[in-house]
C-alpha cells in the first residue's frame, strides 16, 4: 500500500513537470513572436506594418477549424492555392507580399504565440510601467509559474511523507498494543514544526521579494511610452538607413546622445513634407514647432508672434489641401473636414504647452532611457572610444516602430558588460601608459584587456 | 605649557584646555543639539511613529509608477552648444576696483564656474574667492527683477519706457545731477558717461572706493605728478616692507602682487635657495602679515611714527634730511632701524608700500622709495594701475551740496554710500533732500532702499562691458546668459537718458554695438596685431584681454615737497585702540550677500558668517595663555567708540598687539540679501581726518563679558588632527594610543605630529637632513607590515597625486570657494557651522609657530589625502569608500549608509557628513527648519530653483545621511581622460587640473599623474627633495598629497 502511494506521488510529480513544460505559455509565445513574427507584425498588435495587425486573430479564424490556422502559418501560399476562403481573402488584401512559411512551429508553439498575441493586444497600451523585468533581461513570470508548481509538488510530497510517518508510527503502536493516534489534517498543520516552517518560509519569501523589488525599483525595461509624434525608427533607421548619429549627433562627443532639434528634422522634411505611413498628420507637427510654411515652402519669419488661430489656419489649410489632392477631390467634403480636424487635434495634443498655451517651441518627447542622478554615463566614451554599436544597449532600434527600453540599464547589466568587453587596447595611444598590460600581452600571459582590467568596475568611474 | 615643536593652532591648544581637547577629539559636535532651533526630542514613541511612517512611505514609494520624464530638444539647436559639453567664455570680473580676468564655464547656457584667464598679465590665470563666488550672486532671487519706483523697501514695477520718460522729464527740468560711483574701470562706460555729461552739463561724477586709497593717489600726484597708482614689482624686490598694506589679500591688485610675491619665495631647490624678505608693520594680523618673515607690531595710531622712524633711519644712512621723531614703541623702533639698514643694502631691489590713508605718510613712503632708488625700478610708472580712483572728499562735498538742496538728481551706480560711509547717517539725511534718486543697483541695498527710482543693472555675467585695470591692459566682459530678470545695462540707461545718437536702438543689443564700435574706433588703431576691425574684435573677445605695449615712462620725484612729521598720524595715548580691516571675502560689505563667501572662513581668525572682534592673547610667562580680560572665544562684549555702542563677539587672536583690538569691515548689512543680520556695521566707527577715512580708532571702551554668542561660528577647532584623552589616574592629558603603545610621538597631540615642518632659510639644509632622517624612519616603520606590497597595483596606467607648496600658499581661500563651486558643496549656515557641520571639502588649516606674542603662520590646504593605505576604507561596513587603481579614494554616495566610521578613522579629518538635507535633495518637512534659510526667506536656500542653477551637473548632489569628501575633482579627471582618448594621445598635465589648482593665484597646487616621470607634480616633488613630505607620514597611510616644509627668510642676526 505504501509503495503504491509513493509511486502515485512520483508519477504525479513527473506528469506535472511534463505539463509545465508542454503547455503553451505567454512567455514562450513572446520569444517565438520576437524571433519569427516581429519583423513583419507590429508588436503592439494593433498597427499594420509589412504584415497585418494580429489583434483579434482568434475571432477572424473562429469560423474555421484550428488546424487551418496552423496550416496557414506553416505554409500560407499552399493554402491560398488550395482556395481556402480566409486565405484567399487575406491574400487579396495583402498581395503581392506573401507571408513567410514557418514549417518548424508545432501546434503548441503556435498556441503560445496566439496566447501572447491576445495578451499583448489586451495589455494596457503604453504609458509608464511598473518594473516587471529582472536585471538580466529575462521575464520572471514564467519561472514563477514553475516554482509555484514545484512548491505545490513538494508540499504534496511532504504531506505524503507525513502521512507515511504517521502510519508507520501507528503500526508500531498497534504492534505495541497501544491505541493508534489519528491526527486530522488541521492538527498536522498546526504543529509547532509546521508553523515554524511557515514563518521561516514567509520571512524568506518576503525578504527575497523586498530586496528584489527594491533593487528593481525605478527600472523600466520594455518601457514604451506614447510619443508626441508617431516617429518610426523602423522607417528612418531601418528602411531609409539613416545613420543613428545623423540625428543623435552628440553621442560621439558628449555624455548626452541628444534628441535632435526640429531644425535637424527639417534638413530632410523641408523636402519630404508627407509621410509614407502617416501622411500629413505627423510631419505637420514639426512644421508647427519650428514655423515652416509647407505651402509657400519657406520659414515664417515672425512665427514667434503668431496667434494660435493664425497657426491653425495655415496648417489646417495645408492638411486639407493635401487631403484633397490625395483623394483627388475638387472640393472639400465632410470626411475631409473631419480628417483635418482630427489631424489638427493631434498637432495640438503634441505641441501645445500646458503652461503657456503656445504651439511654437520644442517638441516634448517622452524620455525612454532614464538613469538615476547618481549614475554618470557618457555616450562619447562608449560610442567614440569603445566603438560599441548603439544596438548593443538600445536593441535593434532600426526595427522598432516605437522605441522601447531594450536593456534593463541596471548596474549589474553595466558591470557585466565591463567585465566582458575588451578594450581597444592597441588602437589608441592613450592606452600606451598601461605598460604592464602591454608586456603581459606580448609575453602571452594575458590574452586580452577588459574594461574591468583598467578600472571599469570602480565606483567612481560612474558615481561622482 | 606644551608646544614641543613650537607649532600651535590656538591658546586652547597651547593650554591643553579640556574643552579644546574635547572639541578637537569630537569630529562632529553634538553639543547644543537640544538647544538649536529644531527642538529635537526623540522618544521611543517618536521613533516608532517615524519608523511606521518610514515603512509606509517606502511602501507608497515602491508602488508608485515611475514618473514620466520629458526630453525636450531645441527647436533650432545653436551650433556652439552641445548638451553635456561645457563652453568657456573669456570675460572679466569687475566690481568697483576689484578686477580679475576670467573664463566663465557654462553648461547648457548656464554659467556655473569661474576659471582664471591665463592670457592676462595682470592676473595670470589666478582668481580670488570673490571672483569665484560671482556665479552664485547671479542666481539670487533677491535681485531686483524690474525697473520701478522704490517705496517702503519694495520696487513697484514700471516699464523701462515709463521709467525713461519720468527720468528724462526730471533731467530736462535742469538742476544739478550727481553720479555716485566706486572706481570705474570701463573705458566704454566712461565714454557713455561723457555723452551723458555732454547732454546734461550740470552733471558731476563722484567717485569713492569702499575701502579708500585716496591718500596714495594724492601723494603720488604730489610726488610724481601722476594721480595714479604705479605698478609695484613684488617679484623684483629682495626686501619688501609693508606698513599695513594687505597686498596679498585686499590692497589694490592682490592677485598680481600675490603671484609675483610667491614666485620670489618658492624654493626651487634646497641647495642655494633664495627668497625675498618681507617685513610687515601692523597691529592686527592681516593675511599679508601672517605671511611675513617679520611682523613689527605697532598700535594703529603709531603708523605715522613708524613711517617717520623708517624714513629717518633710511635718511640717516643715505645722508638725507630727516623729519622729526614721534614716540614709537621701543621694539618697533629698534626693528625699523635694522630694516632700514637692510633696505639701504638692497637699493633699487627693495620695495616699501603703505596701506594707510594719510597723505603725509604716503609721501614719506614715496620719499623712502626714492631714496632707496626703487622708483623706476621696483616701482614702475610706465604702466599705471587704475584699480583705485576714488576720493572720499568728493562725497563729503556732495553731502554738503545735497544738504544745501543744490542737487536735484542723484544716480547711484555700483556704490552703496548709505552703508559704506562712516557718516552714512549724514548721507542718508542729505540724500533725502534730492528730488530724484536713481539706483542702478541690482539688489535692494541700503542706498537703493532710499532711492525714488530703481533702474536695476544686469549682473556682470549678463553684461557687455570692458575694463582697463592697468593702462594699456584692456579686458572685455561678455554676457554668458540672457538676463534672468527685466534688468538693463547701466551704461545703456545712461545713453538712453542722454538720448545718444550713437546708440542703435533698433539693434537687439545696442550696448554691444556701442562697445564694439568704441573698440573699433579707439583701440583698433592702437594695436598692430590685427589688420581688420572684425578680426581684432573677434580675437579680443576670444582672448578676453588686449594688452598694448607700454610706453616707458620715467617718474621724477618732486624734491620740492615739504616733509614733516606733523602731517602724519600722531600717536594716541588711549588704553585700547582698534583697527578696522578688510577681509579677502567680504570686502566692505560688497560681498556680504554671497553665502559662499560668508561661509568661507576669515583666513587668520577662521570665523565665518559675520565679523568678530579680534582680541589679543596674553601669556602669563609660565604656563597659561589667556584671552585679554579673561575673555573666551564666543563671548560677547560691549564696544563703545565715539559714543556708539555695539555688541561684538570676540575671538582670541595671536599676533594681535596687546592694547589693540581689531574687527573686520563689512558686517551688519541691513538689506539686500542673505548677509543681513550677520555681524556688526563698524563703518560709523571709522574716523575721518583731513577729509580722508582712517581705518582705526582710539579711545575704545571694551566691556567685560556680556553674554555669549550661542552660535559662535569659528572653524578653528573643527576637524583638527588629534586624538587625545584626559588620563584618569594622572589627571593630565595623555594620548590613549600613546599610553598603550608605550612610546611618545606615534599618535601624539595635534601639533606634535608631523603635520607642519618649518624652518628659517638659513637652516634649510639642516632641516632637509633631519627630514631625510624622518623619511627613513617613517619608511622603516611603514615597512613593518604583514600585508603584501601593493605598489605594483598602481604601477601601470595612471596614479593621481598632488603637491602643495606651503611657501607659495598665502591662505587667500580662492581654492576653497572654487572647490565649493565645482563640487556642489552645500552652504550650511552659521548655526550649523557652530555645530561643526560645515561641509567644505577643502579647508585651509592655519598653524602658528615662533614667538607666542608675535607668531608666524603656516597655511596648509587640507583635503582628502587619497591614502593608498586608507584607514577609512577598511572600516566601511558597506564598502562605500574604496580605492581605485588610479590611486583615488573613492566615495560612492549611493552606497553610503551613514555610519561615519570612515570619518572617525580618518587621521586628517577631511570627511564631511550630511547631517541634514542641506541641498534639499529630498526635503522632508521635518528637516527644513534647520537647513540654512536666508533671512526673510520662506524656504531653504537650496530649495530655490534659481539657486540650483549654479549646481555642476556632472557632480551628484548629495542627500542627507551620507559622507562626502574631496574626490580630486574626479569629474575633471574623467573628462581629461576622455579628451586624451578622443585625441588618440597620452594624457598630459593640462588635461586634468583640479578646481583648487586652477583657482590658485600663486600656483601653490600642482596636480598630475605620478606614474609619469615627466609630469609637473613629479617635477615639483623632486625639486623640493627632502623637504617634501606627507602629513603624518609615519602612520603608514601612504597619502597621495605631498606638502613642502614652510621656509621663512627671517633675519635672525638682527632679530634674535
Amino acid at each position: 500500500m505504501l509503495l503504491k502511494r509513493i509511486c502515485w506521488v512520483f508519477s504525479f510529480v513527473f506528469l506535472a513537470s511534463l505539463a509545465v513544460q508542454a503547455a503553451p505559455t505567454i512567455e514562450e509565445g513572446k520569444n517565438l513572436f520576437t524571433a519569427n513574427c516581429a519583423a513583419c507584425h507590429a508588436k503592439n498588435m494593433r498597427d499594420n506594418l509589412t504584415g497585418p495587425a494580429l489583434a483579434g486573430l482568434d475571432d477572424r479564424w473562429a469560423a474555421y477549424p484550428r488546424a487551418d490556422l496552423y496550416a496557414w502559418i506553416r505554409n500560407s501560399q499552399a493554402m491560398v492555392a488550395s482556395g481556402h476562403p480566409r486565405a484567399v481573402e487575406l491574400w487579396n488584401q495583402w498581395k503581392p507580399t506573401p507571408m513567410n512559411s514557418f514549417t518548424g512551429l508545432t501546434d503548441d508553439q503556435i498556441e503560445s504565440i496566439v496566447l501572447y498575441i491576445n495578451d499583448a493586444a489586451t495589455a494596457k497600451p503604453q504609458g509608464p510601467v511598473t518594473p516587471e523585468a529582472s536585471a538580466d533581461g529575462t521575464e520572471s513570470s514564467g519561472n514563477m509559474w514553475l516554482f509555484a508548481s514545484l512548491a505545490l509538488i513538494l508540499a504534496l510530497l511532504a504531506f505524503a511523507l507525513m502521512r507515511i510517518i504517521d502510519n508507520l508510527g501507528n503500526i508500531t503502536r498497534v504492534q505495541a498494543g497501544e491505541v493508534p493516534v489519528q491526527r486530522t489534517f488541521f492538527q498536522v498543520l498546526t504543529t509547532k514544526g509546521s508553523i515554524a516552517f511557515l514563518v521561516f518560509a514567509l520571512t524568506l519569501i518576503f525578504g527575497y521579494k523586498t530586496v528584489d523589488n527594491a533593487t528593481r525599483m525605478g527600472r523600466s525595461q520594455n518601457y514604451q511610452p506614447d510619443q508626441p509624434i508617431a516617429f518610426s525608427h523602423k522607417l528612418h533607421a531601418g528602411a531609409n538607413k539613416i545613420d543613428c548619429q545623423y540625428c543623435h549627433d552628440s553621442a560621439r562627443r558628449s555624455k548626452h546622445s541628444l534628441i535632435p532639434g526640429s531644425n535637424t528634422c527639417m534638413n530632410c522634411h523641408a523636402a519630404v513634407k508627407k509621410g509614407t505611413q502617416t501622411g500629413t498628420s505627423e510631419i505637420t507637427k514639426i512644421f508647427a514647432s519650428i514655423g515652416f510654411d509647407p505651402i509657400a515652402n519657406k520659414y515664417i519669419p515672425d512665427y514667434d508672434g503668431w496667434s494660435e488661430q493664425q497657426i491653425a489656419d495655415l496648417y489646417k489649410k495645408w492638411i486639407g489641401q493635401e487631403y484633397m489632392s490625395a483623394n483627388s477631390l475638387a472640393a472639400m467634403n465632410d470626411a475631409g473636414r473631419s480628417a483635418v480636424e482630427t489631424q489638427w487635434e493631434g498637432v495640438l495634443k503634441a505641441l501645445k504647452d500646458d503652461s503657456n498655451g503656445r504651439i511654437q517651441g520644442p517638441i516634448e518627447w517622452v524620455r525612454v532611457h532614464n538613469l538615476p542622478d547618481h549614475a554618470y554615463f557618457n555616450h562619447a566614451q562608449h560610442v567614440a572610444i569603445g566603438q560599441i554599436a548603439c544596438q548593443k544597449c538600445h536593441g535593434t532600434v532600426e526595427e522598432m516602430e516605437i522605441v522601447y527600453q531594450y536593456s534593463s540599464l541596471g548596474m549589474g547589466w553595466c558591470i557585466n558588460c565591463h567585465r566582458e568587453t575588451e578594450v581597444k587596447f592597441n588602437d589608441n595611444e592613450y592606452y600606451k601608459q598601461y605598460a604592464r598590460y602591454h608586456e603581459e600581452l606580448k609575453a602571452g600571459v594575458r590574452t586580452k584587456v577588459t574594461v574591468a582590467d583598467i578600472g571599469g568596475l570602480e565606483c567612481q568611474k560612474c558615481h561622482y | 605649557m606644551h608646544h614641543d615643536n613650537g607649532i600651535w593652532v590656538s591658546s586652547d591648544d597651547l593650554n591643553r584646555e579640556e574643552n579644546f581637547l574635547q572639541s578637537a577629539e569630537k569630529e562632529f559636535s553634538v553639543e547644543n543639539i537640544a538647544e538649536t532651533d529644531g527642538h529635537w526630542t526623540a522618544s521611543r514613541r517618536d521613533f516608532l511613529k517615524l519608523m511606521g511612517f518610514g515603512l509606509g512611505a517606502a511602501t507608497v514609494a515602491a508602488s508608485c509608477e515611475i514618473p514620466v520624464k520629458k526630453a525636450i530638444p531645441y527647436v533650432t539647436k545653436p551650433d556652439e552648444i552641445v548638451p553635456g559639453i561645457a563652453n568657456y567664455f573669456a570675460s572679466s570680473f569687475v566690481n568697483g576696483g576689484d578686477y580679475c580676468a576670467v573664463l566663465v564655464k557654462t553648461r547648457e547656457g548656464r554659467p556655473i564656474k569661474i576659471e582664471g584667464n591665463t592670457l592676462s598679465s595682470v592676473t595670470s590665470g589666478g582668481t580670488s574667492a570673490r571672483a569665484q563666488a560671482m556665479v552664485l550672486s547671479l542666481y539670487d532671487n533677491r535681485r531686483i527683477k524690474h525697473a520701478g519706483t522704490v517705496e517702503n523697501g519694495a520696487v513697484n514695477k514700471l516699464s523701462w519706457a515709463d521709467l525713461d520718460n519720468k527720468v528724462k522729464g526730471q533731467m530736462q527740468l535742469g538742476g544739478n545731477i550727481r553720479l555716485i560711483t566706486h572706481t570705474l574701470l570701463s573705458p566704454t562706460a566712461k565714454l557713455a558717461l561723457a555723452e551723458f555729461m555732454a547732454k546734461y552739463p550740470s552733471t558731476k561724477v563722484v567717485t569713492y572706493d569702499p575701502v579708500s586709497s585716496a591718500a596714495l593717489l594724492i601723494a603720488n600726484e604730489q610726488c610724481f605728478g601722476v594721480r595714479a597708482i604705479p605698478t609695484y614689482k613684488f617679484g623684483e624686490a629682495e626686501v619688501v616692507v609693508s606698513f599695513g598694506a594687505d597686498f596679498l589679500g585686499t590692497w589694490i591688485s592682490p592677485l598680481e602682487y600675490a603671484r609675483d610675491y610667491a614666485a620670489k619665495r618658492k624654493i626651487k631647490s634646497v641647495e642655494g635657495a633664495t627668497m625675498s624678505r618681507h617685513y610687515q608693520v601692523e597691529s592686527h594680523m592681516s593675511l599679508t602679515g601672517s605671511n611675513a618673515d617679520h611682523r613689527i607690531q605697532i598700535k594703529p595710531s603709531e603708523i605715522g611714527a613708524a613711517v617717520c622712524a623708517l624714513y629717518n633711519a633710511v635718511a640717516t644712512l643715505v645722508g638725507a634730511d630727516s623729519v622729526g621723531n614721534l614716540p614709537l614703541n621701543g621694539r618697533a623702533k629698534a626693528a625699523l632701524t635694522r630694516v632700514a639698514a637692510e633696505l639701504v643694502a638692497n637699493r633699487g631691489k627693495s620695495l616699501v608700500v603703505c596701506g594707510s590713508n594719510n597723505v603725509m605718510e604716503q609721501v614719506l613712503v614715496n620719499k623712502i622709495n626714492d631714496l632707496l632708488g626703487n622708483v623706476n625700478s621696483t616701482i614702475d610708472f610706465s604702466v599705471l594701475n587704475n584699480l583705485r580712483q576714488g576720493d572720499e572728499r568728493e562725497i563729503a562735498r556732495l553731502i554738503g551740496e545735497m544738504k544745501a538742496g543744490q542737487v536735484s538728481i542723484a544716480i547711484v551706480w555700483g556704490a552703496n554710500p548709505a552703508y559704506e560711509l562712516p557718516n552714512a547717517a549724514e548721507f542718508k539725511e542729505a540724500f533725502a533732500n534730492v528730488n530724484t534718486r536713481i539706483s542702478f543697483s541690482g539688489i535692494l541695498d541700503e542706498t537703493t532702499a532710499l532711492c525714488s527710482h530703481a533702474a536695476p543693472a544686469h549682473h556682470q555675467l549678463e553684461s557687455w562691458g570692458d575694463a582697463e585695470p592697468k593702462t594699456g591692459h584692456y579686458s572685455l566682459q561678455q554676457p554668458t546668459i540672457a538676463p534672468l530678470f527685466d534688468t538693463r545695462q547701466a551704461e545703456l540707461s545712461l545713453l538712453e537718458w542722454a538720448e545718444s545718437v550713437n546708440l542703435n536702438r533698433q539693434d537687439e543689443q545696442p550696448y554691444y554695438q556701442y562697445l564694439k564700435s568704441h573698440w573699433a574706433s579707439d583701440l583698433f588703431a592702437k594695436q598692430t596685431r590685427y589688420s581688420t576691425p572684425a578680426a581684432f574684435w573677434d580675437m579680443s573677445l576670444h582672448d578676453g584681454v588686449l594688452e598694448l605695449p607700454p610706453t616707458p615712462r620715467i617718474a621724477e620725484y618732486n624734491q620740492g615737497i615739504f616733509l614733516n612729521a606733523a602731517g602724519v598720524t600722531q600717536p594716541a595715548s588711549s588704553e585700547v585702540e582698534i583697527s578696522f580691516y578688510e577681509t579677502v571675502h567680504i570686502g566692505n560689505g560688497q560681498y556680504a550677500h554671497n553665502p559662499w563667501l560668508q561661509e568661507m572662513p576669515d583666513p587668520v581668525n577662521r570665523t565665518v558668517w559675520g565679523n568678530y572682534l579680534s582680541i589679543p592673547v596674553e601669556w602669563d610667562g609660565v604656563n597659561n595663555i589667556n584671552g585679554w580680560k579673561g575673555l573666551n572665544d564666543g563671548d560677547n562684549v560691549e564696544v563703545e567708540i565715539k559714543g556708539r555702542k555695539h555688541t561684538c563677539t570676540v575671538v582670541r587672536t595671536f599676533g594681535q598687539l596687546a592694547g589693540t583690538v581689531a574687527i573686520a569691515l563689512g558686517g551688519g548689512r541691513e538689506s539686500g540679501g542673505c548677509g543681513v543680520g550677520f555681524g556688526v556695521n563698524v563703518n560709523p566707527w571709522l574716523s575721518v581726518a583731513g577729509g580722508l577715512i582712517h581705518y582705526f580708532a582710539t579711545d575704545v571702551k571694551v566691556s567685560g563679558k556680556a553674554g555669549v554668542d550661542k552660535h559662535f561660528a569659528c572653524v578653528q577647532h573643527h576637524h583638527t588632527m588629534g586624538v587625545q584623552a584626559m588620563g584618569k589616574e594622572e589627571g593630565k592629558i595623555i594620548n590613549a594610543d600613546e599610553k598603550s603603545l608605550g612610546y611618545k610621538g606615534f599618535q601624539g597631540s595635534l601639533t606634535d605630529r608631523s603635520i607642519i615642518f618649518q624652518v628659517n632659510l638659513s637652516a634649510l639644509p639642516e632641516l632637509a637632513e633631519q627630514m631625510a632622517e624622518f623619511h627613513r624612519e617613517a619608511k622603516h616603520l611603514n615597512e613593518q607590515t604583514l600585508y603584501p606590497d601593493q605598489t605594483g597595483y598602481f604601477g601601470t596606467g595612471l596614479k593621481w597625486g598632488m603637491y602643495i607648496d606651503l611657501n607659495a600658499c598665502i591662505g587667500c581661500g580662492a581654492c576653497q570657494v572654487a572647490c565649493v563651486s565645482e563640487n556642489n558643496v552645500p552652504v550650511v549656515g552659521k548655526n550649523e557651522v557652530n555645530r561643526h557641520h560645515e561641509m567644505a571639502w577643502l579647508r585651509i588649516d592655519r598653524y602658528f609657530y615662533g614667538d607666542l606674542e608675535n607668531p608666524r603662520v603656516v597655511y596648509q590646504p587640507m583635503m582628502c589625502q587619497h591614502c593608498d593605505n586608507a584607514p577609512c576604507e577598511n572600516v566601511c561596513p558597506v564598502n562605500a569608500t574604496n580605492h581605485s587603481m588610479e590611486g583615488i579614494n573613492q566615495m560612492a554616495y549611493n552606497r553610503c549608509i551613514g555610519t561615519r566610521y570612515c570619518a572617525n578613522n580618518c587621521p586628517y579629518k577631511v570627511r564631511r557628513f550630511n547631517w541634514l538635507d542641506y541641498t534639499t535633495a529630498d526635503t522632508w518637512p521635518g528637516n527644513e527648519e534647520m537647513i540654512f534659510t536666508a533671512d526673510s526667506d520662506d524656504k531653504p536656500f537650496y530649495a530655490d530653483n534659481l539657486v540650483r542653477m549654479v549646481l555642476n551637473p556632472d557632480v551628484t548632489v548629495r542627500s542627507r545621511g551620507v559622507i562626502e569628501k574631496c574626490s580630486f575633482c574626479i569629474q575633471r579627471i574623467q573628462e581629461g581622460k576622455l579628451t586624451a582618448k578622443r585625441e588618440n594621445r597620452a594624457i598630459l598635465d593640462n588635461d586634468v587640473r583640479t578646481a583648487c589648482q586652477t583657482s590658485c593665484p600663486t600656483g601653490a597646487i600642482v596636480f598630475g599623474n605620478l606614474n609619469d616621470p615627466a609630469s609637473a607634480v613629479n617635477k615639483a616633488r623632486e625639486e623640493a627633495g627632502d623637504i617634501a613630505y606627507h602629513v603624518l607620514e609615519e602612520i603608514n597611510v601612504r597619502p597621495g598629497v605631498t606638502y613642502s616644509a614652510k621656509v621663512r627668510n627671517a633675519n635672525e642676526e638682527l632679530f634674535s
